[in-house]
């Protein structure tokens, strides 16, 4: 078997390295990381502890507004931070806390050791001895994988220690520095990660398997040899038709939901919204809606038709005032949002296309023609119930508003009735 | 600006404790905690040579506060007026103020998990009152105001009426609190609360003397490291695979 692989000439063509959900979270995690370095330094006020430059850390403190918005940011985005890790690790569990997969990209063995040293000779010029084959991860990735491993956690729990006073003083106070001592141990790894990642011209594949989630095979064949074996192994294992000599780890949940054509399951998608209902108190003070963002789009555009009239006129000059920008508000970044993550749900699903969903006895004109109707009275029923489902329902239920309670039973009540009359339209 | 001071007269402290209970109700200070205590000295001496005093502790706004500088994240600060203030929404509770207060003045609330301590009741200045304190203490012995007015009650008393600070030899941090008395009072009071060494807690200690040397030097040789394979790589030219 072995004899066959090794007679492969210079390979040419591509090998995926790295699922999507990977790639995300490797710029998910990148982006937070300079984020939160950025504001963690320069909320280390004390002369006592300080190490960023003065000037660095009133830079920072008024590109916030104050210390206590970046201290609110630091943490806000730490919390996130923690959320997303929490997220993987619950739905990845299977796949990447496999005792295979730790000792495939994680464990180092002999030949892992031999590359370290013999590697580093090499970049300070002092060996010409040729390194060891490596596996899908070469010993330096490895051994960052588990520094990355062992500090995380640590900083998350010292993080929320800080963030929600958990303990006494002296707990507090030892999670302060032992915050501080984990995320000076990464700093030096990243450094040598976004060294080997932006500047070391050898891996230059790899950052680019960081975007496109494929590597060269020539790549592979010379700096992952053990993996680019066991790949086409596989494929060659495949290739005759016989079965995989082991089964791959089942893919996780997440990547299974990722991919899945349906829809989620309704509990899932209520847990997933409630957290972001959650998220959304925490971070910017106030509920999900969707009706208020229309509104105010609408408003924008009334103020650049008619700004005097929306001005002076008693319901719209609540959203229109001179010298107020009427588009600074959460509700019209969030639609924004909930565009896009439903074009990115819709496209790591595979079900983004052109339709007109309706029923089987009305043409697509009837059904485009009753759905702006239909969206035209909901649209100022909301604003005369001062809320939609998702403003007044949703976000004011969550508060335990009486008043959303009452529109509840009044949206259902209605539905109930109007569904019998408009049943044609879908039946 | 101002610079706000507060002078006792403790030969008219009678120890009734009316300025702690005021200070409590003012801010809801949880029980077992005080922003003012009053503590008596007891009979000091030989009899017949006895004395006695009660100190009234609080806050002292130093010109040099040992607070200020370990706090981490900058919650712990002095605003223009001189009064040492606390903000709150940067608090962490980690407490490395309250061990570094040589009179003791701070304490972490149970309820907050944040530091808290006497502001000169900062909230009643903005109204134009004086603080809870001074307009409750049943012997008139409470003085407040601003040492740069010459007409103040005490500019009076720290500056012509021998109001002094309670420092000692090893500390002297310019405390804002200044006791009168006219049968050596505070003399009394300092020989029995002389205030302590600012202390740091052992984790802050290891934060300055160990962690933060170690962590700069490990990133400064991973930074030196990387100079040196860039170089050598720059001298070697740029391939695009090895071998």
């Amino acid at each position: 078997m072995s004899s066959a692989v090794q007679m492969h000439s210079t390979p040419t063509g591509m090998i995926k390295k790295h699922h999507v959900a990977i790639i995300l979270l490797h710029w998910f995690n990148a982006i937070t990381w300079l984020l939160e370095l950025t504001t963690g330094a320069a909320l280390i006020q004390s002369e006592h502890f300080r190490f960023a430059p003065l000037w660095f850390v009133t830079m920072i403190t008024e590109v916030f507004g104050s210390r206590a918005n970046l201290l609110r940011f630091h943490i806000a985005a730490g919390l996130t931070w923690i959320t997303v890790f929490a997220v993987y690790g619950i739905f990845g569990w299977q796949t990447y806390f496999h005792q295979e997969v730790l000792e495939r990209e994680v464990a180092l063995d002999r030949d892992d050791f031999n590359w370290l040293r013999i590697r580093l000779l090499r970049i300070l010029g002092r060996s010409n001895e040729p390194l060891p084959p490596q596996g899908i991860y070469n010993a330096g990735q490895k051994m960052f994988a588990v520094m990355v491993y062992i500090m995380f956690p640590i900083i998350m729990v010292t993080g929320l220690i800080m963030a929600f006073h958990w303990g006494s003083m002296t707990v507090v106070g030892w999670a302060v520095v032992i915050h501080f001592a984990t995320v000076a141990v990464v700093v030096s790894g990243l450094m040598v990660h976004v060294y080997m990642g932006a500047v070391f011209p050898e891996e230059k594949p790899a950052f680019f398997s960081m975007i496109t989630g494929m590597v060269p095979e020539e790549f592979a064949y010379k700096h992952h040899h053990k993996w680019w074996k066991e790949v086409k192994m596989l494929e060659e294992l495949h290739a005759a038709g016989q079965p995989e000599p082991r089964p791959a780890p089942a893919p996780s949940r997440l990547l299974t939901a990722l991919r899945m054509k349906e829809y989620w399951p309704g509990y899932w998608a209520g847990l997933g919204l409630g957290l972001t209902l959650l998220a959304t108190f925490l971070i910017v003070g106030q509920g999900l809606g969707a009706s208020g963002g229309f509104t105010r789009y609408l408003a924008f555009i009334l103020s650049l038709v008619a700004p005097g009239y929306a001005s002076a006129h008693p319901y719209w000059s609540n959203y229109v005032q001179p010298g107020q920008p009427v588009l600074m508000d959460f509700l019209v970044f969030e639609l924004i949002g909930v565009a896009l993550g439903g074009l990115l749900s819709g496209w790591l699903a595979g079900r983004l296309k052109w339709t007109t969903d309706k029923g089987p006895r009305i043409s697509p004109k009837t059904r485009w023609m009753l759905a702006f109707l239909g969206g035209a009275i909901s649209g100022v029923g909301a604003r005369m119930a001062r809320g939609c489902t998702s403003g007044l329902a949703l976000s004011g239920g969550s508060v335990l508003s009486a008043g959303a309670f009452v529109f509840m039973l009044a949206v259902f009540a209605a539905g109930f009735v109007g569904a019998f009359f408009l049943r044609r339209i879908w039946l | 600006m101002a610079r706000y001071a507060m002078v006792t007269d403790l030969t008219r402290c009678v120890g009734c404790q009316a300025c702690t209970a005021a200070c409590n109700a003012e801010w809801d200070v949880p029980p077992g905690q005080a922003r003012t205590r009053v503590l008596p000295t007891g009979a000091v001496g030989k009899f017949p040579h006895l004395r006695s005093a009660f100190y009234v502790a609080q806050c002292n706004h130093c010109d040099d506060a040992p607070c200020l500088s370990p706090c981490p994240s900058g919650a712990t600060f002095r605003a223009e007026n001189g009064i040492v203030k606390i903000d709150r929404n940067l608090c962490i509770g980690c407490g490395f103020c309250v061990q570094a207060c040589p009179y003791e003045a701070r304490y972490l609330n149970p309820a907050t998990k944040k530091v808290d301590k006497c502001d000169f009741c900062s909230a009643r200045l903005e109204r134009g009152r004086q603080p809870a304190c001074v307009t409750t203490c049943t012997g008139h012995a409470k003085y407040f105001g601003d040492l740069e007015d010459p007409g103040s009650d005490v500019y009076r008393l720290v500056y012509s009426g021998g109001a002094q600070r309670i420092e000692s030899d090893d500390v002297k941090v310019g405390p804002n609190v200044y006791y009168a008395g006219r049968r050596g009072e505070p003399e009394l009071v300092a020989q029995m609360f002389p205030p302590r060494q600012p202390q740091l807690p052992s984790s802050g200690q290891w934060w300055s003397k160990v962690v933060k040397p170690l962590a700069l030097a490990m990133v400064g040789a991973t930074f030196a490291g990387q100079a040196i394979a860039f170089f050598t790589q720059l001298r070697k030219g740029e391939g695009q695979f090895d071998e």
